[in-house]
């Protein structure tokens, strides 16, 4: 229960307040800043949003963006589910894939050649 | 819609044959209920063709609904109070493919209650309080390419857990409890490409830990107990481009990672190696960013940049670093930090021909003398920051091209740096403010910008500042990211007489100091 608060702060919340949703997350969940118009409200979550990812470090952790051509991530570096129009290959969006691999245009992905 | 692992390949199947088998399991599930999907009570569901989307999550539900329609392609029940699934529960979902389990009570999982579920891409097991990983109820996921087993209690990981998963590609175990690298289940996963083992309490890597990932192209251990690597260690990770070893308790540097011939990114900050020895990169020629902040390093190998031709990121901050070698040969650095080291000297061969050098952080140091010819080669260097050094006088040759300078903090530095030096100047830090007045009259022409207005900035809070340009606290892992420089700069470029924040700003109660001395 939040002093500030007059219901019991949602799932993940360790703090929150009536305008700003969540403002501070248990441990072992991602805060998420979620925007609805002009505006934005905190969520504590156990698996970050479409577009962003989760790395877990000792002290609070955060949601972070993912790569623009990316709509699911493992780091920022790495993606593991490319925007329409991608195709995915070890964990890069790539407009075309490269010549020894074959674009498969239901997976989206690169695959090897078979012969 | 994720699909088939570029991994092994598993034989096309032929559009006319499935067509045939999807229509056959079509009648087989609309016969055993009726033709129209439900959406079980508080749920959310939502039809994609003839598929659901069903949204269960965050309704204090203490077990899984038993009106799941057959036509259930994606089940979201995490946040809720299920602390048992039942065998059964999922077996007529046959066209499931993401399955949230997130956030609820779980600590064991029965051995049949994932059976069946041929099509299922995506598993996520994190946030519950599993002590163990529930190998029998993975062992026939054939098409699972994700796994989230994270933020549980996973001490044990029994040698056949992965054995039901060929498509497996992306694995979390990270913030459980196990204290050893899983060698023998990780043998079975030749299509896997990312895994975390991050926030565990894993104090060693044996020689060929990791033999039969041929495939891993990240591999994330930061924050466990690491003291010591097999010289083995990464042997088979032909793959690998990303290696997160950062915030471990190493004591040598990772001899291991010769064997990476495809790396591109080290994270090394926070460990305690003292020295890097020579030829240590020896097998990593791709190798483009390496972080080894707070690393413990006294000395650099003279012949390091040899075998960093692709280098172009070098974070070295925050160690006890007293002698520079040559970093001639990195031809491709970009970025250099420097700072909090025990530096004193920059000498002519320092960073020469570094042409596509374009920030050097050597603030916090000792630096005493930099050869004129330090800079001479540097065309592209637009941020150079000495702050709190011992310098005397700067060369200015080389330095035409900067838009960020900080100079503060060398109280013997009191020469001018006449304006026409720096055509491009933006931000410019000096010891004194009368060095501001060649910036324009001595009055308030200037536009002080908070985000450099760091005087009452303790050295951390300024680290900190730098890194972090969101609401929440950023990771140094984040910082490549633009920062809120650069995002200033694009600002400045648009206004029609842009200003040059020049600190400390002339004014009453900035005297200029040195006159009265």
């Amino acid at each position: 229960m939040n002093p500030s608060v007059s219901q019991p702060c949602p799932g993940g919340c360790a703090t929150c307040s009536e305008y700003n949703g969540c403002v501070t997350c248990k441990p072992r969940f991602f805060f998420f800043l979620e925007r609805i118009g002009i505006r934005q409200t905190g969520v504590c979550l156990t698996s970050c949003p479409s577009g962003y990812y989760g790395k877990r470090f000792p002290e609070p952790n955060a949601c972070t963006k993912c790569k623009a051509d990316c709509e699911a991530c493992f780091n920022n570096n790495f993606c593991t589910k490319c925007k329409n129009g991608f195709y995915l290959h070890l964990g890069k969006c790539l407009e075309n894939c490269p010549e020894w691999l074959e674009p498969n245009n239901y997976t989206m992905e690169c695959n090897d050649i078979v012969h | 819609m994720l699909a088939a692992a570029a991994g092994p390949r598993m034989a096309k199947p032929s559009p006319w044959w499935l067509f045939l088998s999807f229509s056959a399991t079509l009648k087989i599930v609309s016969m055993e209920q009726g033709a129209v999907p439900t959406c079980p009570p508080q749920c959310h569901c939502e039809e994609d063709g003839i598929m659901l989307s069903v949204d269960c999550s965050e309704l204090a539900l203490t077990s899984v609904p038993d009106s799941l329609s057959s036509f259930t392609a994606y089940l979201d029940l995490s946040m809720n109070n299920i602390s048992e699934l039942i065998p059964g529960d999922f077996h007529h979902l046959r066209f499931l493919e993401e399955l949230r389990l997130s956030g609820n009570q779980l600590s064991k999982i029965p051995g049949e209650v994932f059976s069946g579920l041929y099509n299922l891409k995506i598993l996520m097991l994190q946030n519950n309080q599993l002590s163990r990983i529930p190998a029998e109820a993975l062992c026939d996921l054939p098409n699972l390419q994700s796994l989230r087993l994270d933020a549980n209690l996973i001490s044990v990981v029994p040698e056949k857990s992965f054995e039901g998963m060929p498509s497996l590609r992306h694995l979390w175990l990270d913030d459980n409890a196990l204290t050893e690298i899983p060698v023998k289940a990780l043998n079975n996963l030749p299509a896997l490409q990312a895994m975390t083992l991050a926030l565990n309490q894993i104090w060693h890597i044996p020689d060929y830990a990791f033999q039969n990932l041929t495939s891993l192209v990240v591999l994330h251990l930061h924050n466990n107990q690491i003291q010591s690597l097999g010289i083995q260690g990464f042997e088979g990770l032909h793959s690998l481009e990303t290696l997160d070893l950062n915030y471990n308790e190493l004591v040598e540097f990772p001899v291991a990672i010769r064997t990476l011939s495809q790396l591109q990114e080290l994270g090394f900050h926070n460990n305690n190696v003292k020295a890097i020895p020579e030829k240590a990169f020896a097998g990593n020629p791709l190798l483009q960013i390496m972080t080894l902040t707070r690393a413990g390093i006294h000395l650099l190998p003279g012949e390091m940049c040899q075998q960093l031709p692709s280098l172009r990121v070098l974070e070295l901050s925050h160690n006890q670093i007293e002698e520079l070698p040559s970093f001639h040969r990195c031809q491709k650095l970009e970025e250099i930090s420097l700072q909090h080291n025990r530096i004193h000297e920059i000498r002519a061969d320092t960073f020469r021909q570094l042409t596509a050098l374009r920030s050097i952080d050597l603030s916090w140091n000792f630096i005493q003398t930099i050869h004129p010819e330090a800079f001479v080669t540097l065309h592209s260097l637009i941020k150079l920051d000495l702050t709190d050094n011992q310098l005397v006088t700067l060369p200015l040759s080389g330095l035409s091209a900067l838009t960020h300078l900080k100079l503060k903090g060398n109280p013997a530095l009191s020469e001018s740096f006449p304006k026409e030096n720096f055509p491009k100047m933006r931000v410019l830090e000096v010891p004194y403010a009368y060095q501001c007045c060649a910036y324009g009259a001595c009055g308030n022409f200037f536009k002080v910008s908070n985000q450099w207005d760091s005087e009452d900035m303790s050295p951390e809070d300024e680290d900190a500042h730098k890194r972090s340009s969101g609401l929440f606290p950023s990771h140094p892992d984040n910082h490549y990211d633009m920062d809120m420089e650069d995002f200033q700069l694009e600002m400045e470029d648009t206004k029609l007489h842009p200003n040059i924040q020049c600190t400390p700003s002339p004014g009453p109660f900035k005297p200029c100091d040195h006159l009265f001395e």
